[in-house]
């Protein structure tokens, strides 16, 4: 059996006061990962 | 004094443009060639094709903003490439004016540096009858195709309101090897969130339809990501979307033709078959632009230029599934034969898919080609653009700044419904894009640190402060710089 949305996780996926916060956090993290750093794969 | 030309105002034709204009003195010269007027923000397409968003807001005209940047400017299509020049020219590329009182004149314009972003031809006349518009499909690749989806959901949606039986939605990808899952992904779930919020979507039946041969593939292979701090698939955060959403799934479909209100497409196992719909929005197959290449003698040379898209510093031997690495992929986006020629975002040709190859019985490709997003995109032209600046300044070939795609992160926002407090966002961040299987064993190629999925309204909004922060950083304005691809 696959993953469900349940109701409570629905409720904490429009919170807008949780997800203020998950905003920020999801900012910082996706800036770290993708503004982070590239470079090439050979030596 | 150098003279820089780039060809295309996309992302990445724009980003080069940008920072070559910013950093090089203004005796060097920065040339942007392109047939398009307007600058557009692609990501906001969706929220366009679903008539939530007007097309200007993710447009802008490029002349008086190169202007007053010192950036020179023509609006003009690329028709040659003549990397050897002529007995007369250096180096040069031929152009057509598209626009104003040079129209359908041709002129030859030379360089000391190519930057070649032309980005994809939409190779709509791949699939028979997928011509945006005709019938009853459309597309959202452009700002003016979303324009017309929206006025065509429109009509779905009154006519829903009027009709006795449910009605069909189709949405996904148009061609056997068509890419840009991504986008269709998130059309989709914003269609559904719009016909809830018109109050018809118990009328009208939602499916996917895609050359993946799983949910979640994107062309990327699809990933391991961290979701709630637990491991999760891909495509099992797709099916559990599409579930939560009442949307069904086609898998495996090679779209070949397309006629008023249905589809034929032949599926991996080999079987022909038809869907019907009432409004379908399907992505077409990317292709490169088919220019020729000429050496100073007039001899064609495009063979060493194109391959299909450009040819860059990949390795493109061609070998099996199992043996493709990370290290095929490109770090410095120079032509090999012309190292004064580059080509970022979306203009190189890859040198393989990502997605694992798979045929039908008959024969048949089936299964997507690389994706390679605005991210990506931006990143790409910015290293070639440092790379030509100190290729300038220090007067010799320099090529330090590098970016392959197995050594860079993306980040995929996508969009799962329009709306300040109910909308939704899927957010995914992979790294790195193209899996690196010799370093992360045991996480599918993918670091899963890096490599998260996250729902929610924060998603939306993350998405919402992308496009302001990009159109604010695309129209240069004060301290545009710090905003990072």
């Amino acid at each position: 059996m696959k993953k469900k949305i349940t109701k409570a996780q629905k409720a904490y996926m429009q919170n807008p006061i949780i997800q203020f916060f998950k905003f920020i956090y999801l900012n910082i993290r996706i800036l770290l990962i993708v503004a982070g750093g590239h470079g090439g794969t050979r030596k | 004094m150098s003279k820089i030309v780039i060809l295309g105002a996309g992302i990445a034709g724009h980003t080069a443009a940008s920072h070559l204009r910013r950093k090089l003195p203004k005796e060097h010269e920065v040339l942007v060639v392109s047939p398009n007027h307007n600058y557009q923000w692609i990501p906001s397409n969706i929220w366009v094709g679903i008539g939530r968003m007007e097309a200007r807001k993710i447009t802008f005209p490029l002349a008086p903003l190169y202007k007053r940047k010192g950036i020179n400017y023509k609006q003009a299509k690329v028709v040659s490439f003549h990397p050897e020049g002529d007995a007369d020219h250096p180096p040069y590329v031929v152009v057509e004016y598209v626009y104003g009182e040079q129209r359908g004149e041709k002129e030859k314009v030379t360089y000391d540096y190519l930057i070649n972003a032309t980005g994809p031809k939409l190779a709509f006349d791949l699939t028979e009858g997928l011509e945006p518009g005709s019938n009853d499909v459309y597309s959202v690749c452009t700002y003016s195709h979303a324009q017309h989806a929206a006025d065509g959901l429109e009509k779905l949606i009154q006519k829903a309101r009027n009709s006795e039986k449910p009605l069909k939605v189709l949405i996904g990808t148009g061609h056997p090897k068509a890419t840009c899952q991504g986008a269709a992904f998130e059309y989709i779930l914003n269609v559904e969130k719009e016909l809830r919020r018109r109050k018809v979507r118990d009328y009208i039946q939602l499916k996917w339809i895609s050359n993946e041969p799983a949910l979640g593939d994107f062309g990327m292979d699809g990933m391991l990501l961290s979701y709630g701090g637990e491991p999760m698939t891909s495509n099992d955060m797709v099916e559990m979307v599409f579930r939560d959403r009442g949307i069904e799934w086609i898998l495996g479909a090679g779209v070949n033709k397309v006629e008023k209100g249905e589809v034929h497409y032949e599926n991996l196992a080999g079987e022909q078959k038809t869907e019907p719909f009432d409004f379908a929005m399907l992505i077409p197959a990317f292709s490169g632009h088919g220019f020729k290449a000429y050496d100073k003698t007039g001899e064609g040379i495009t063979d060493k230029l194109f391959k299909g898209f450009m040819i860059v510093d990949a390795d493109y031997t061609p070998k099996p599934y199992e043996e493709w690495k990370v290290q095929d992929w490109p770090e410095t986006y120079q032509n090999p034969s012309y190292p004064n020629i580059f080509a970022p975002g979306i203009a190189f040709a890859p040198p393989h898919s990502i997605s694992k190859p798979r045929k039908s019985p008959n024969g048949t490709e089936i299964f997507p080609s690389p994706p390679r997003t605005g991210m990506p995109s931006g990143i790409t032209a910015k290293l070639v653009a440092d790379n030509i600046i100190d290729s300038i300044k220090k007067g010799k070939t320099s090529l330090e700044h590098k970016g392959s795609l197995g050594n860079m992160g993306a980040a995929c926002i996508a969009s799962a419904g329009y709306g300040l407090t109910s909308g939704s966002g899927i957010s995914i961040t992979t790294y790195p894009i193209v899996p690196d299987y010799q370093k992360y064993k045991t996480t599918g190629g993918r670091n899963i640190k890096k490599t998260f999925g996250d729902i929610g309204l924060a998603g939306h909004w993350v998405k919402l402060a992308l496009h302001y922060a990009f159109i604010y950083k695309a129209k240069m304005k004060p301290f545009w710089w710090l905003i990072p691809e």
